[in-house]
């Protein structure tokens, strides 16, 4: 029916992210300057919040005025928060993942990074100190691949399925049973990830 | 500080709602008020009797105070719910609705019934709607394969329901089929 062709703005764009973050499988790459641009907005907000906060000869008018930035800056910091926990929940995750995989580690923050490493780091000390040290040598591996056993250090499940609206009419893409998709704009889709994962990085798909 | 468990699987229905609350709606304010930048744009003036556009959060935030009405959006009337409703219950495919008709529809109707003609009337036809949508959906399922499964003109909370089961059940099939293909290879 109606999808609104405008501008997004910064908010809405970071809203998509948000919900993509929430619905793949995998880590998608961070939106760092994004983030910072908004982070930017609501302090600069914020101070002129204070600022009229701090004239005693503000109206009611004004108040009212306050009262609906003041809300708006709490949405916002909401969804900044709930983007950052949602990243720090799949790193703390796939951490070990992340540690062994260079192409993954290029689609986090430099902080994310960091995070991720200390923490597979604090894991595997932890695992070695408590159980590990007291067993042989041989089972004390943390990275052993047995067959028909899952494997050891968990990571992303690009099969899991999602639900995909494209946002513009989109290239055809292969899915799973060999034959071609094209998705028009507006049309939803249930598939597995891995078949959307480029449109999605594209943004020519969002996941709802 | 990583998501909350309960959080961790799907998306709740509260956060759709602070979501669809970003969309704009049409309301006559009752006081004035300059033009405001805020984060998400600039917003006014409000110039009682002047309708303006305002966002959903902003909008019943002021309905609540009493200092506004809010115009409900025209697909939240008697007329265009039953005439939905009608397609609905004839014809197979789902009928186009805005994406968030759901979310927005339970706002408008919890802060500002009395802008509406008949809200018990609109309540019981969006009650009607979502049990015919409801049931198509659930007769998608037999649909579902491993691949892709294309939904015309399901809505947000919709999808959002269907969610659990369905990602699984598609997780299911592609175990399903994944694993007699490395022995066909072999």
């Amino acid at each position: 029916m109606e999808f609104e062709t405008g501008e997004e703005t910064k908010l809405q764009e970071l809203i998509r992210h948000w919900m993509n973050e929430r619905h793949a499988p995998d880590i998608l790459p961070a939106q760092s300057t994004l983030l910072g641009r908004l982070l930017d907005h609501i302090r600069k907000q914020n101070d002129t919040v204070q600022l009229l906060r701090a004239d005693p000869d503000s109206s009611e008018d004004e108040h009212f005025r306050i009262m609906l930035a003041q809300t708006e800056i709490e949405r916002v910091k909401f969804i900044v928060r709930s983007y950052v926990r949602t990243r720090l929940y799949k790193i703390e995750k796939y951490a070990r993942y992340v540690v062994a995989n260079p192409e993954i580690q290029e689609r986090l923050s430099a902080t994310e990074l960091e995070h991720a490493k200390k923490f597979a780091h604090l894991m595997e000390s932890h695992f070695h100190r408590t159980v590990l040290q007291s067993l042989p040598e041989e089972q004390r591996g943390l990275a052993d691949e047995v067959v028909f056993m899952p494997p050891m250090i968990p990571e992303p499940d690009k099969t899991r399925s999602v639900f995909a609206l494209a946002r513009t009419q989109c290239p055809p893409v292969r899915l799973p049973d060999g034959s071609t998709s094209e998705m028009e704009k507006g049309q939803i889709a249930l598939t597995p990830y891995y078949v959307v994962e480029q449109l999605l990085a594209r943004g020519e798909v969002e996941l709802v | 500080m990583a998501l909350p468990i309960s959080l961790r699987s799907s998306v709740t229905p509260p956060e759709l709602e602070l979501i669809a609350s970003e969309q704009l709606i049409e309301i006559i304010p009752l006081i004035s008020m300059d033009k405001t930048a805020f984060i998400s744009g600039a917003y006014g003036p409000l110039r009682p009797p002047a309708k303006c556009k305002l966002p959903i959060w902003m909008a019943t935030n002021l309905k609540l105070k009493k200092k506004c009405h809010i115009v409900p959006p025209d697909w939240l009337s008697v007329d265009f719910l039953q005439d939905r409703l009608t397609r609905e219950t004839s014809q197979l495919e789902f009928c186009a609705m805005p994406f968030r008709f759901a979310e927005i529809a339970k706002i408008v109707l919890d802060v500002a019934s009395d802008d509406l003609e008949n809200p018990d009337k609109i309540r019981s036809l969006l009650k009607d709607l979502r049990e015919a949508r409801q049931a198509k959906s659930r007769e998608g399922i037999t649909k579902l394969d491993h691949s892709e499964l294309s939904l015309p003109n399901l809505c947000s909370m919709e999808i959002n329901e269907i969610r659990p089961f369905f990602i699984r059940s598609m997780g299911v099939l592609t175990q399903l089929t994944r694993h007699p293909a490395p022995a066909d290879g072999a």
